[in-house]
């Protein structure tokens, strides 16, 4: 076999170096660009997970609330406890850091007692700068900055923000906690600055060698007296959280990156078949020589994998590369926003490497399958005489209308491990059934155009030749109709999705201008308008009416994120809300609710039904003088395609009853002048710099169109990705016709001769493979079209809901979709007349002498 | 005359192919030219039906002079005046047999199935006409290509080894229905062969060597 390779294949590859370097090409894309996002999303991962156990420490207990802060009186009472070896009370919260720069730098600030923090989170121990007084560890207005926020605040002096004004504290030191901006300080101090006093977020306890974790938590937990919103429980993983979370997105991601993969498979296979072709009588002679079809198999699986070994490593290398790249200037985030403000160092693991090269080397093999299945089945007498096996050895469809009822099946499987596993499957299926289809639906068009070309001489030699050829025909387009596919597929559900967000935002931004007191859910708390300065910018003139939201982080289930609990007026849901049906009438003594899809799919919310968890969890929220309880009853289900783990609306009036809490986050702003905004908001800025000085540059402002406009962009730039992998994969599809038609027509010299001596011109001949490649590209498009299309229904309807919890109405671009199989069509006729021009020229004329 | 070939010249580089040749066919004249191999009797056969280029001398078909015309016209005369039989049979494997001989009427835009049926008849292939041609053995190919060659009623019939390769009695057969066919249809035959068994039966049997065409009958 050896020999064989060092001599016949060695051969082959010299003749066609640059045939062969583009499979090889294919296959080192993929692996490259599924390795780089794995290795990318994995060192990401670890770094956040890394930083969250700094912080975190490793406390043998942890004492929270859902709502994340309660009463300190709670520590007095555990830290005396036996078998308590050491209490650490904590109060973490977020906020925004002002630096030299005078802009807003997203902080979370951590309140612990530095004398016994070092025992459980060694990472928050405050390091003095040198030089720095020894009490600064419990000064007030102190803080101990890591790396992180160093790098972003290049300043000793910060001001950090508490509602709507900002608090200048010193730098005095460091911690060693990794990742994103964090900023260390007093537990006291923390508590005076954000005037959250008596209150914690969190106690972690380490306890003594011989205590019993199980029984600690009953004799806590089984007290009379004992807070019911305060859990005790074994340190929850927020690693475990932003894991479950973010698998989906990325997986997403490499199964997008693994197209290529897929594609470069396909790349292979046309390679190889048309090498397998175009080498029919020299497999027929090593038959006829002695060589058996199993030898000949494994010959062509061998240059397979070869090809597949050397595109493999050079992927690894390149994915690697890739990799270090991004993450040196990206960070760790490729888009969807879990990441943000990491920036990790490459997690390279041999292993997974190898993972990635073995998926190349297996595209590489599955590609040339049939390939040598053709070398070992053909017929040598046949061959050597050049009729080859004109009928292709009509293939069993039974195969392929197997594969696509799985695919269809498989479509109503829920996920696994919150991965659209069985859709990614029923995707594959679809994909591989469709393709292995192609004769018959090449058979069933073209058996009726046939009669149609009877007498039209240059149509009849390219419908027949596509007709009794249709096993050739598929092998040839079946690069083009797995790469237009996938761009079709893809094409539409970036189509669908931007269409039902814009629809979204229409519906979510009904005001002329918003304003923003904090970007981000956990700073709701920290940084918000008080209820008079909702009431004073309603007063402002321009204004026509004024709506406040308020958000509050709920954490309803401690293996998942926290949700989003929104309070606004709700006087009309179905306007102001995009519901997915009418909103249900709310029973008497109920308080209604309308909760995202995410709250369906994550923590059990069911339409028309009483929500119990909220009940459980939102008692905390209140001032203690309102305490109220209620009975939460789901009226409504809405889009939301911000909050992926899930947000819950509430009328803000009912809110305000059961809580008291009257303070706002969000403000939405009618005009009576929609146009000049500009007068309203230096109108806003004045009235909170009345307040506090220099509150008024914190205030962020946004009109819709600018909102929308924003949110557009980076849906955009969130998916250029797919784009660059259309073209990619549409490229690599149109490489496979190209290669597919430049061995073909070489291939068909001596009929080009014939028909030459028949008297056809040569530009005849050129309009004759021109045809050809008219004809069996727009093949392709049809199937690629329809196939892309099914395959885009399995992506909106099953994989988007699986994988983020959002549904989206179908959306077809037709016109962008007949551009893309138009622009398909004309690439592939362009490419069989290129190939077409050396084939039919005048040595054409000689080839007929050649023996067969 | 149907063809008129005059001292006619060629070279490739500084070796000459042939020199000098002249020749003239009679309309329903069958002319054989034997020749050794690399002597250039596949070359003259393709200068005659306007395939190849010449460096000297001159071609007339039907009173036409090939030397006159560009490519596209020489291959609307070809079309018009020409069949071909070749060794390899050359039938186009994904046309069945009854397309492949009614390819040159579909090339001049006749439509005429009866006189695609008459020839398959004329050659022995009555009812094979819907058969793909891996279903025919070698003679039953080579015969298609004779239908097919005159199957346009050309004035000029050129065969480049038609028997070569083909069995004795197969390739008496084809010589049989090759000449026959050729005189019903009155057409010139010029026959490029080694075979003396096919030679023998022409009009004229002429040696092409490097200095022009001898005459051996």
């Amino acid at each position: 076999m050896l020999a064989l390779l060092r001599t016949f294949s060695w051969q082959e590859l010299r003749h066609h170096p640059w045939r062969n370097a583009a499979a090889v090409l294919a296959v080192m894309l993929g692996v490259a660009l599924a390795l780089s996002v794995h290795l990318i999303n994995a060192s990401a991962l670890d770094e956040f997970s890394t930083a969250v156990r700094a912080v975190n420490g490793q406390p043998d207990l942890e004492l929270r609330n859902p709502r994340g802060s309660f009463d300190e009186a709670v520590f007095a009472r555990v830290a005396s406890l036996a078998q308590v070896e050491v209490a650490s009370p904590v109060l973490e919260l977020s906020t925004y850091a002002v630096g030299n720069s005078a802009q807003r730098v997203p902080l979370r600030v951590v309140g612990v007692d530095a004398l016994v923090v070092a025992r459980v989170a060694p990472a928050l121990m405050p390091l003095l700068a040198a030089g720095a007084d020894r009490l600064a560890l419990f000064s007030p207005d102190t803080v101990f900055l890591n790396a992180g926020a160093r790098a972003r605040l290049t300043t000793d002096s910060l001001q950090l923000q508490s509602a709507q004004q900002l608090k200048a504290v010193t730098v005095a030191g460091t911690v060693g906690a990794g990742g994103a901006p964090l900023a260390v300080m007093d537990l006291g101090a923390a508590q005076e600055l954000f005037g959250r006093q008596g209150q914690l977020t969190r106690i972690d306890l380490r306890l003594r060698s011989h205590a019993d974790r199980a029984d600690v938590v009953r004799t806590l937990q089984s007290a009379p007296d004992w807070p019911a919103d305060v859990a005790v429980t074994e340190p929850g993983d927020a690693a475990a959280r932003i894991n479950n979370l973010s698998r989906a997105y990325r997986v997403n991601l490499t199964v997008m990156a693994l197209i290529a993969l897929f594609t470069g498979a396909f790349l292979v296979f046309s390679v190889l078949s048309l090498s397998v072709a175009k080498r029919a009588q020299q497999f027929a002679l090593l038959g006829v020589l002695g060589l058996p079809g199993r030898d000949r198999l494994a010959l062509v699986l061998w240059e397979s994998l070869l090809l597949g070994l050397v595109g493999s490593a050079a992927g690894v290398a390149l994915g690697t590369a890739l990799a270090a790249l991004a993450l040196r200037l990206l960070g760790g985030d490729l888009g969807g926003g879990y990441f943000a403000g990491v920036s990790p160092n490459l997690q390279w693991s041999a292993w997974v490497a190898l993972g990635y090269g073995t998926l190349g080397v297996l595209a590489a093999l599955v590609g040339g399958f049939w390939p040598a299945r053709q070398a070992q089945r053909l017929a040598p007498a046949q061959a050597l005489k050049g009729l080859g096996d004109t009928q292709g050895g009509r293939r069993k469809h039974w195969i392929s209308i197997f594969l696509i009822a799985g695919g269809i099946l498989l479509t109503g499987a829920p996920p696994l491990f919150g991965i659209p596993l069985a859709a990614y499957l029923s995707v594959g299926l679809l994909l591989v059934g469709g393709i292995g289809a192609l004769p018959w639906l090449i058979g069933l068009l073209l058996d009726r155009l046939a009669p149609l070309t009877a007498r039209h001489t240059l149509a009849l030699l390219a419908v027949e030749r596509a007709r009794r050829q249709r096993e050739t025909a598929a092998v040839a387009v079946s690069g083009v109709v797995a790469s237009l596919s996938l761009a079709v597929a893809l094409t539409v559900m970036v189509a669908s999705f931007r269409e039902s967000v814009t629809q979204w935002l229409d519906r979510m931004l009904p005001a002329d201008l918003y304003v923003r007191s904090a970007g981000n859910l956990g700073a709701s708390d920290t940084v918000y308008f008080t209820p008079e300065f909702v009431r004073a910018a309603a007063n402002v003139v321009g204004v026509q009416r004024v709506q406040s939201q308020r958000q509050v982080s709920l954490l309803l289930d401690p293996r998942q994120p926290p949700v989003a609990l929104i309070a606004r007026a709700l006087d009309d849901p179905a306007r102001s809300l995009p519901l997915l049906d009418e909103p249900l009438s709310v029973p008497a003594g109920q308080v209604g609710i309308y909760v995202s899809e995410a709250m369906v799919d994550l923590h059990g919310a069911r339409l028309g039904a009483v929500y119990i968890p909220l009940s459980a969890s939102f008692s905390p929220l209140a001032f203690v003088e309102h305490q109220q309880s209620a009975i939460f009853f789901v009226a409504g289900v809405w889009r939301d395609y911000v909050r992926q783990s899930g947000a819950i609306a509430i009328d803000q009036r009912d809110f305000e009853r059961l809580t008291g809490d009257r303070r706002a986050n969000d403000l939405a702003l009618w005009l009576t002048e929609p146009q000049a905004p500009e007068r309203v908001q230096q109108a806003l800025r004045d009235l909170a710099d009345s307040d506090a000085p220099g509150a008024g540059q914190l205030l962020g402002f946004g009109t819709s169109g600018e909102i929308r406009a924003t949110s557009l962009r980076i849906f955009d730039r969130s998916f250029a990705v797919t784009y660059w992998l259309q073209g990619v994969a549409i490229g690599i599809g149109l490489f496979g016709v190209a290669a597919s038609f430049s061995a073909q027509v070489l291939s068909r010299r001596k009929e080009f001769g014939l028909l030459a001596h028949l008297g056809l011109t040569r530009r005849q001949i050129l309009a004759v493979v021109a045809f050809e490649g008219a004809a069996w590209t727009s093949l392709g498009a049809i199937a690629g079209l329809g196939l892309g299309l099914a395959v885009s229904v399995v992506l909106v309807h099953v994989v988007n809901p699986q994988s983020f919890h959002w549904t989206m109405d179908m959306s077809l671009p037709w016109q962008r979709l007949l551009a893309l199989c138009l622009a398909v069509i004309a690439a592939g006729t362009l490419t069989a007349w290129l190939a077409g021009r050396g084939a039919a020229g005048k040595d054409a004329v000689l080839a007929v002498k050649e023996d067969w | 005359m149907s063809l008129v070939v005059t001292n006619l010249s060629k070279h490739y580089g500084e070796v000459a192919v042939f020199s000098q040749v002249s020749l003239s066919v009679a309309p329903g004249e069958f002319v054989a030219i034997v020749g050794e191999s690399g002597v250039g009797k596949s070359t003259l056969l393709n200068c005659m039906a306007g395939l190849d280029s010449w460096d000297s001398g001159a071609i007339t078909l039907d009173g036409v002079d090939l030397g006159s015309l560009n490519e596209d016209q020489k291959a609307r005369l070809r079309r018009e005046k020409t069949g071909f039989v070749f060794q390899a049979f050359h039938v186009l494997a994904h046309l069945s047999v009854a397309q492949n001989v009614a390819l040159p009427l579909m090339l001049l835009h006749r439509h005429d199935p009866a006189r695609v049926q008459a020839m398959l008849e004329a050659v022995g292939l009555t009812g094979l006409g819907e058969r793909l041609p891996q279903q025919l053995s070698g003679g039953q190919l080579q015969r298609v290509a004779i239908a097919r060659a005159l199957v346009h009623r050309p004035t000029l019939l050129l065969a480049d080894e038609p028997t070569g390769n083909l069995d004795p009695t197969t390739a008496e057969k084809v010589m049989d229905a090759l000449i026959r066919q050729t005189r019903e249809h009155e057409a010139s035959l010029v026959l490029v062969t080694h075979s003396q068994a096919a030679s023998a039966r022409a009009d004229r049997q002429l040696r092409l060597t490097a200095d022009g065409l001898v005459r051996l009958n």
